[in-house]
């Protein structure tokens, strides 16, 4: 069991959960795993089937936001590796904690309720506990909820 | 010798048959020549040719009326119906069809003496009017479902429409032999409402675009963004939505947006922005821009295709509208994101320098077929109405040449067609024909109508900001299909309507309409899924504060434009 897998859509909710992450690897000298899962459920209501193509883009467009992430981590001394997948994002990260066998699982604090956000306070704990019981990994939930700004 | 005279009587046998075929055929337009016909038109209170209407030739009483002759009236609303001879002075015509309440009608004294001379007489113009039956209701009750499912997103748009159409049909069929007036249409009449020419632009279109989105042309693009603008937001924006606009005119937003958005992100990131700032703008563009052309919304498509305007009308009319449009859109933007714009911000080396590597053309040589190819569609698009060329006729020979000359794996670009988005379409057209075939649509033109007046300024604002503020709240793709009869009517009875300008009116009110709100448009959806995906929220609330000022001064601003140009 080694590394920490921390989870990350990108923009200003991740930045606290990026920042735990690193900080945390600074503590332990753990590697960072982070997580981007392309989910493509958003175009089941949209006239439009271009899953192939989008699915490309947006794989692309996850590896800018792992760099991001990367960057962050390799600025503040810490190593860290961007991992892709594609899928629902409980279920990928899940999977990767069972594949993985991760140390420390970080989980970032919902802001509000919505169709995405996939952990409530309430499931948030019931998801820590899947994780636990797959791979027995420390989850740690992020320091901080990020309070979404004009600019959000 | 015996060859040349076998010669000779097989010619003989052939000259003989000819001759005698002719002479038959000749005693028969002899005989027919004889014949007393009525000729007439039919139209419904809409001004509009009524096809498939039954005209029989009646004589006796109430009791006993005995059909003489009949026929069904042609797509323009004419019909041809045989006169026995002699005909009986109390002979009548009686035009009967579903939806229309059946009619008798005398014929005159003296068409009557003209028919017993053996000649045949015009009989003069039938206006048929609507009935209401159970028909009527089950068939705008079924296009309001369709239009609900579609607009909260309970359905999918294509299951939607494809529900909508079975449901219409199962009820004409297994509920009219039990209730005469649950018919609506039968599957033959449900077919003809679809237009073919929209299904096929659309298919053709969809094969260029599968080709030219796989070239890598628009990261080329993006990243060039970039660069001319040397990193500063101020140049980078209007830059972006120039991109996104002139791609939007030529390919349709939903693709542009699903191609733009995570590129634009990318940028973003790299300059360590909020990608909001870039992407609500671009959006717009696309909304806005896609409506100079014929082929740039599918709006456009079914309003160009129903209205028989052509892609050079579209831009001599709409184009220099929309790029003033555009211009104001480039100034609000500026205005609204001028903070974030002016704002320092240090950029990302390392992904710059990503960016750099996928800013190229990854297959330079299908790209550069694909212009050619979309070089000459151009040419047919602009010149080919001097033959009569319908833009699907254009795009399906963009399409095939293309493929010939590219030869690529024909499996992969069958696949590469949205069926899905066809599917929609032909189940649309037969929803939005069953209002059309029980006269809902023809109530509503008949509304509207006597609301309007004859006022052509009245109507041209009536016109583009009821479509405007109605595309932000139901899908506009169903909703122009169901107001194109209504535009066409409008433009028959008001005068100086004929120059087609309120289907302009209508082209802008439901495509730049789309910016008012987040379900405005499919492009809108579509960037905020993706953003959404990568961090960035993009709320009801924070799309109509942004949107609904763009709505207003682009609206207005086009509106203008076409005042000027036509009043």
């Amino acid at each position: 069991m080694s590394g920490i897998l921390c989870a990350i859509r990108g923009g200003p909710s991740s930045r606290p959960t990026i920042a735990t992450s690193i900080q945390l690897a600074q503590e332990t000298d753990e590697v960072i795993y982070f997580l981007y899962v392309v989910n493509l459920d958003f175009l089941t209501h949209s006239s439009s089937s271009k899953t192939n193509n989008i699915s490309q883009e947006i794989h692309d467009m996850g590896e800018f936001i792992l760099l991001s992430a990367q960057e962050q981590a390799s600025e503040a001394g810490a190593q860290a590796e961007g991992i892709i997948r594609e899928g629902r994002v409980v279920e990928e990260i899940i999977s990767y904690c069972e594949e993985q066998s991760p140390r420390y699982v970080i989980l970032g604090r919902p802001e509000e309720e919505g169709e995405d956000n996939l952990l409530s306070i309430e499931r948030l704990q019931a998801f820590a506990d899947r994780i636990n019981e797959a791979c027995q990994a420390q989850v740690i939930f992020s320091a901080e909820k990020h309070i979404p700004t004009e600019e959000d | 010798m015996a060859k040349t005279k076998l010669a000779g009587t097989i010619l003989f046998i052939l000259a003989l048959t000819i001759f005698l075929f002719s002479m038959e055929n000749a005693s028969a337009a002899d005989v027919n020549s004889e014949l007393s016909y009525i000729f007439g038109k039919i139209q419904d209170a809409q001004l509009q040719p009524v096809k498939g209407v039954e005209v029989s030739l009646i004589s006796g009483l109430d009791t006993n009326i005995e059909t003489l002759s009949s026929a069904l009236t042609q797509e323009d609303g004419s019909y041809a119906i045989k006169v026995p001879i002699p005909i009986l002075e109390q002979s009548k015509l009686l035009f009967s069809r579903h939806h229309f309440q059946q009619t008798i009608n005398n014929i005159p004294a003296a068409d009557i003496k003209q028919l017993q001379l053996g000649n045949s007489v015009s009989f003069p113009l039938v206006t048929l009017d609507r009935e209401i039956t159970p028909a009527f209701w089950i068939a705008a009750i079924i296009f309001v479902i369709v239009l609900f499912l579609i607009a909260t997103g309970f359905l999918h748009n294509t299951l939607a429409a494809f529900a909508g159409t079975s449901a219409l049909l199962a009820i004409s069929y297994l509920g009219s032999p039990f209730l005469p007036d649950l018919y609506i249409f039968d599957f033959p009449q449900a077919i003809t409402y679809i237009d073919w020419n929209v299904i096929f632009l659309i298919m053709g279109m969809m094969m260029v675009i599968a080709v030219v989105e796989n070239t890598g042309i628009f990261h080329w693009l993006s990243y060039h963004a970039y660069r001319i603008s040397g990193g500063k937001m101020i140049i980078l924006l209007p830059v972006l939505m120039l991109i996104t606009g002139i791609s939007s005119a030529f390919l349709d937003n939903v693709t542009t947006m699903l191609l733009m958005t995570p590129i634009t992100v990318q940028i973003a990131l790299a300059l360590n922005v909020s990608p909001l700032i870039l992407l609500i703008p671009e959006v717009f563009a696309s909304n806005v821009i896609g409506v100079s052309t014929l082929i740039g919304t599918p709006t456009n498509i079914l309003i160009g295709s129903f209205g028989n305007i052509t892609f050079n009308d579209f831009l001599t009319n709409l184009t220099p509208g929309v790029f003033l449009a555009f211009l104001a859109l480039i100034v609000y933007s500026w205005l609204t994101y001028r903070k974030e714009l002016t704002e320092e911000k240090p950029s990302s080396p390392l992904l710059l320098e990503k960016l750099e590597e996928r800013g190229k053309i990854t297959n330079p040589e299908n790209l550069k077929k694909a212009g050619w190819i979309g070089a000459g569609m151009m040419l047919l698009f602009v010149f080919g109405e001097k033959v009569h060329l319908l833009p699907s006729v254009t795009a399906l020979i963009g399409a095939s040449a293309l493929l010939i000359w590219i030869r690529p794996d024909i499996e992969e670009m069958i696949g590469a067609v949205d069926w899905t988005t066809l599917v929609f379409f032909m189940s649309l057209f037969i929803v939005v024909g069953a209002i059309q075939e029980v006269g809902l649509i023809s109530a509503i033109a008949t509304v509207i109508g006597k609301l309007i007046g004859e006022n052509l300024v009245l109507a041209m604002i009536v016109v583009t900001w009821f479509s405007a503020i109605l595309s932000m709240v139901i899908a506009n793709i169903p909703f122009t299909a169901a107001m194109l009869p209504v535009i066409a009517y409008l433009t028959l009875i008001i005068p100086g309507a004929e120059s087609k300008v309120l289907f302009y009116c209508l082209s802008i009110g439901a495509a730049m309409g789309g910016n008012g709100s987040l379900i405005g448009a499919s492009a809108n959806m579509i960037t905020a899924g993706i953003a959404e995906r990568a961090g960035y929220r993009i709320t009801y609330k924070y799309f109509l504060k942004k949107g609904l000022p763009a709505l207003i001064i682009t609206v207005s601003i086009s509106l203008v434009w076409l005042l000027i140009r036509f009043t």
